[in-house]
């Protein structure tokens, strides 16, 4: 099976169901151009009743635009009833296509994805070969919007019963991509607000900076940004009510407090040790357990010496004086029973831990002690408030008092147990009120900075009024207008010669990167676009640079050089497709007359522009407004 | 009986509940518990003319027979055992559901292609909501969200018709200067050419025209133009400003433009926004309603003029129904047509198969 059905045959079947007139969308221009001339190679000529009626549909408007008289598909389309409607043909050519379709001499046009919005003509049936349609570089899915856009060109009313969509299959095709978007809801469309230099001009040349704000705010995207910020306002208020809910607390700003309390107490901790892995009995004993103190461990009593803890060791150790004088370490959970007597030590920093005197006096008291001794009562705090007990550890509480009152506040248990939840929710309602924020204030934030490149390059004054080159630069609305104004400013474009000038703007003009053969550019066109890609690259920070083609620079330049060049010439001095240079000088002249509009404060800049543009409009250009 | 027509039977099965297709189907249709109804009775269907006879005789002797008996008593006596059985399951839909709402049968393409030709011309009289658009432009702010061709452009006429009578100037304005050469051309027509003008980057056509067409960019500038005190005439008496397309305020690069010119549109002056159906219209009255002095009236429907069909061509030259149904529902979700998921199937294989691969 072939992977797609061949653009013939197509027309075939739908000619046999009574399906014609047809659009048939194609991926590229030059499917489009290779499937007419495939009608060539097959030869299936139509009625030569029909083909005397393209004729003479056709004969008026050839002779309103001379320039397809000559046109190498006329014949095809006169003979086969069929023709290709893209971007790459003239304007003139489409309107001829359009009239022929409208007038329903046609069985079948063949039209790329992409000029879907540009086609004003309806059909019986609608035939898509795709899903995905070139968009910037990229293949993209067709969005539903876009399927139904080009859907909807079937079925002409007060023509047709009813229209038809026909999916034929082809490598480019996901076919429930198409049933879904037929069928489905298309996308909401959301703003695509952008600041430009001109609109800051223009805006403060009529507005003094205090409206600007307002006006902002009428914008779409604005009112998109509101509705979203909105939204966060909602979800805002829900947390300032759960907040609230936690109800009244000794202090103002409880949350704040009882964080710095916190932090305080995390930041002294490392003086109390809170011992994690002790039984509340262990706990309970080890501030008795300090030197001198008679223990009774399970066979005999000791003297404890020192306590301790060592890395990596879990629990809290002991040094005790054993019978014989004996030196041992034991951890503090294997004391029996803490005995209500102290002896005095003289402590030392290192081993006995003792000096030698109260060592002696220690193993002699160890020898007398009495075989019954008193047991010293210890409270043990039971487990179920162990944090508890350790947050109230007395002596942390003691020196915390001082600076906080939480650790003796009413409310401490409180606090103690909402605070995380509650300082989670605060957290997040600080983040919604910075994001609300940054909505409000988002376009006008980047006005300010726009309004400060301006200022930077001396078109507004401090206070933001237009400078004497900032009047003229309001007129430049155009894209790249800051490198256009920063290139007439510095007298780039003095004594230049229209053709030249044509070519400068061109290359800013058009940011098309296919590659192809040009005409060679004359050296003069060379220098000066050495100079302005300097500027652009100055420039970078503040404007994306243009691609300033060379190339396609010297299309537009030989088209106003060369006066005696027609039109079928300059086509076949590059690969450019027709339909290209035509959107290429047309922009150029759309350029060169906002240029033209400067002829107030650059009367000879402006003369120049407006000599190329005369010298430009001839031949195509001449045909259509 | 016998002799059932081939849609008899297939309306006869669909209107079967699954298990009796289940039964009809075991030792014939290899792996049916793994198909759902409807791939079932197409199976089943497809047989050979002999076999289906006695298909047809299986099925008659089954639906007399009533359903099956329950599976077994064991496993309920079990469940007794325990104190409260779980209900793992809802209780099963009553059998004779299906008969209630019978799967339609798909559409085929005769039907499909029936009806195909050309009206006969008569009197053009406009839809209802052409008028209420119309009648709405005498105050208020009006958008237009409506399928392509299905009148939009009969409204901007109209409402053009009427400014003019009122000695307005009307703008139109297209994103594209093809779209504008086409109008223009519309437009004289209709109007008179001393009637309208034209405006491009470079060039004035009948500037004075109480009708202008131009590309967004131009108003755009115009209206700059006026806020900066340099006085247009056209402003002043401008009374009606239509922006074709306008579903190009999503465009990543121009879409600012159709925001400057509805923000910047002088109070006096009408908008009629013409839009391709998009997603949030509403969103969009509301936004111009609440910048505009006077409200704006959003018009929005999916029903085209012309009814629109879809169908489904195989490389091969067979042409198929895309979906189940005749008509494209919309927001209904959608079923492709079982022939036109074979072929594409069959497609799909073949044109990624080893021949293909590079």
């Amino acid at each position: 099976m072939p992977p797609a059905i061949h653009p013939v045959d197509l027309i075939q079947v739908l000619r046999n169901k009574q399906l014609t007139p047809a659009i048939v969308f194609f991926t590229s221009r030059r499917a489009c151009d290779e499937a007419i001339d495939s009608f060539e190679h097959r030869h299936v000529p139509i009625p030569p009743k029909r083909m005397a009626a393209i004729k003479k549909v056709l004969e008026p408007i050839i002779k309103e635009y001379p320039s397809i008289a000559h046109h190498p598909f006329i014949p095809i389309v006169e003979q086969y009833g069929v023709a290709a409607h893209h971007a790459g043909h003239l304007p003139s050519w489409k309107i001829a296509i359009e009239e022929l379709m409208r007038k329903g001499c046609l069985d079948a046009v063949f039209a790329t994805t992409t000029l879907a919005a540009g086609v004003d003509f309806p059909a019986r049936t609608v035939v898509i070969t795709q899903s995905s349609v070139r968009k910037a570089k990229d293949f993209m899915e067709l969005t539903v919007s876009e399927i139904q856009q080009l859907a909807g060109r079937g079925g002409r009313r007060g023509k047709d019963f009813v229209g038809f969509v026909v999916i034929t299959p082809s490598p480019y095709i996901d076919i429930g991509h198409i049933a879904k978007g037929l069928t489905g809801n298309p996308e909401p469309i959301d703003s695509q607000f952008v600041t430009s230099y001109p609109m800051v001009l223009n805006l403060l040349k009529a507005h003094t900076i205090d409206h600007i704000q307002p006006i902002l705010e009428k914008s779409f995207a604005q009112f998109q940004l509101n509705q979203r910020s909105n939204t966060f306002e909602t979800k805002l208020d829900g947390i300032d009510q759960e907040l609230t809910n936690y109800g009244q607390r000794e202090c103002a700003d409880w949350i704040t407090q009882w964080q710095s309390f916190e932090l305080a107490k995390r930041r002294r901790s490392h003086r109390f040790v809170k011992i994690p892995h002790e039984t509340a009995e262990v706990n309970a004993r080890l501030s008795f357990l300090t030197p001198g103190r008679v223990v009774a461990l399970s066979r005999e009593k000791a003297i404890v010496l020192r306590q301790y803890r060592s890395r990596g060791q879990a629990h809290a150790m002991l040094t005790v004086l054993r019978s014989r004088g004996r030196i041992v370490e034991y951890p503090a959970g294997s004391v029996t029973e803490v005995v209500d007597q102290v002896i005095d030590l003289v402590e030392i920093k290192s081993f006995p831990w003792c000096n030698a005197a109260s060592l002696d006096h220690a193993i002699q008291m160890l020898e007398e002690l009495p075989t019954r001794v008193r047991p010293l009562p210890i409270r043990v705090v039971e487990d179920s408030s162990e944090e508890d007990s350790a947050e109230e550890n007395s002596v942390l509480t003691e020196t915390l008092n001082d600076e906080f009152p939480c650790p003796a506040c009413p409310s401490r248990h409180a606090c103690r147990k909402d605070h995380a939840p509650a300082l989670r929710l605060r957290q997040e309602g600080h983040r919604l009120t910075k994001t609300i924020h940054t909505l409000r204030t988002e376009l006008w934030h980047r006005f300010q900075q726009h309004i400060e490149v301006l200022q930077k390059f001396g078109y507004l004054t401090p206070n933001c009024q237009l400078t004497s080159d900032g009047e003229w630069a309001r007129h430049i609305r155009i894209n790249h207008s800051l490198l256009i104004t920063e290139l007439i400013r510095m007298e780039a474009f003095d004594g230049i010669e229209p053709a030249l000038l044509t070519g400068v703007l061109a290359s800013i003009a058009i940011d098309d990167d296919r590659p192809g053969s040009y005409p060679r550019r004359s050296s003069g066109l060379g220098s000066v676009l050495k100079q302005v890609r300097t500027v652009a690259h100055s420039l970078e920070a503040y404007e994306d640079p243009p691609l300033l083609r060379s190339d396609i620079a010297a299309v537009a330049e030989v088209w106003v050089a060369d006066q005696n060049l027609p039109w079928s010439k300059l086509i076949r001095m590059t690969s450019m497709a027709e339909g290209d240079i035509y959107r290429l000088l047309a922009r150029t002249l759309e350029y060169l007359s906002q240029v033209y509009s400067l002829k107030a404060t650059h009367p000879s800049l402006a003369e120049v522009a407006v000599n190329a543009m005369d010298l430009m409009r001839r031949d195509v250009l001449e045909e259509l407004p | 009986m016998t002799n059932m027509t081939h849609d008899e039977l297939s309306r006869l099965l669909y209107a079967q509940p699954i298990r009796l297709l289940h039964r009809l189907a075991k030792g014939q249709v290899p792996r049916f518990f793994r198909m759902g109804k409807h791939r079932i009775i197409q199976t089943l269907l497809d047989f050979p003319p002999n076999h289906r006879a006695r298909l047809v005789a299986d099925l008659e002797a089954m639906i007399q027979e009533g359903p099956p008996p329950k599976p077994s008593a064991k496993r309920p006596a079990r469940l007794k055992a325990q104190e409260a059985p779980p209900k793992a399951k809802a209780p099963t839909p009553p059998t004779h559901r299906a008969i209630d709402h019978p799967l339609e049968p798909a559409t085929s393409i005769e039907e499909l292609l029936e009806g195909i030709g050309v009206p006969i011309a008569k009197i053009f009289k406009p839809d209802p909501w052409q008028e209420e658009a119309i009648a709405q432009l005498a105050t208020n702010d009006v958008i237009v969200s409506v399928p392509t061709g299905s009148g939009k452009t009969y409204v901007a006429i109209e409402a053009m018709r009427r400014a003019i009578e009122a000695d307005q100037t009307v703008i139109y304005t297209s994103p594209l200067k093809a779209l504008s050469n086409t109008k223009l051309t519309e437009f004289s027509q209709i109007f008179g050419a001393d009637q309208v003008g034209i405006l491009t980057g470079d060039r004035r056509y009948n500037p004075q025209a109480p009708i202008l067409i131009m590309t967004t960019e131009i108003l755009r500038n115009l209206l700059y133009d006026a806020a900066g005190g340099e006085i247009d005439l056209r402003i002043d008496t401008l009374g009606l400003v239509i922006l074709d397309e306008s579903q190009f305020i999503a465009d990543p690069e121009r879409g600012v433009v159709w925001e400057e010119t509805i923000i910047f549109c002088p109070s006096q002056s009408r908008l009629l926004l013409l839009s391709a159906s998009i997603g949030n219209p509403d969103e969009i009255a509301d936004w111009i309603t609440s910048i505009r002095t006077v409200p704006c009236h959003l018009i929005h429907h999916r029903n085209r003029s012309v009814p629109l069909r879809a169908a489904y061509l195989d490389p091969s030259g067979t042409l198929s129904p895309l979906f189940r149904t005749k008509d494209i529902t919309h927001g209904k979700g959608f079923t492709v047509h079982p022939e036109t998921k074979r072929l594409f199937t069959d497609y799909e294989h073949q044109t990624t198969g080893p021949r293909y691969r590079r």
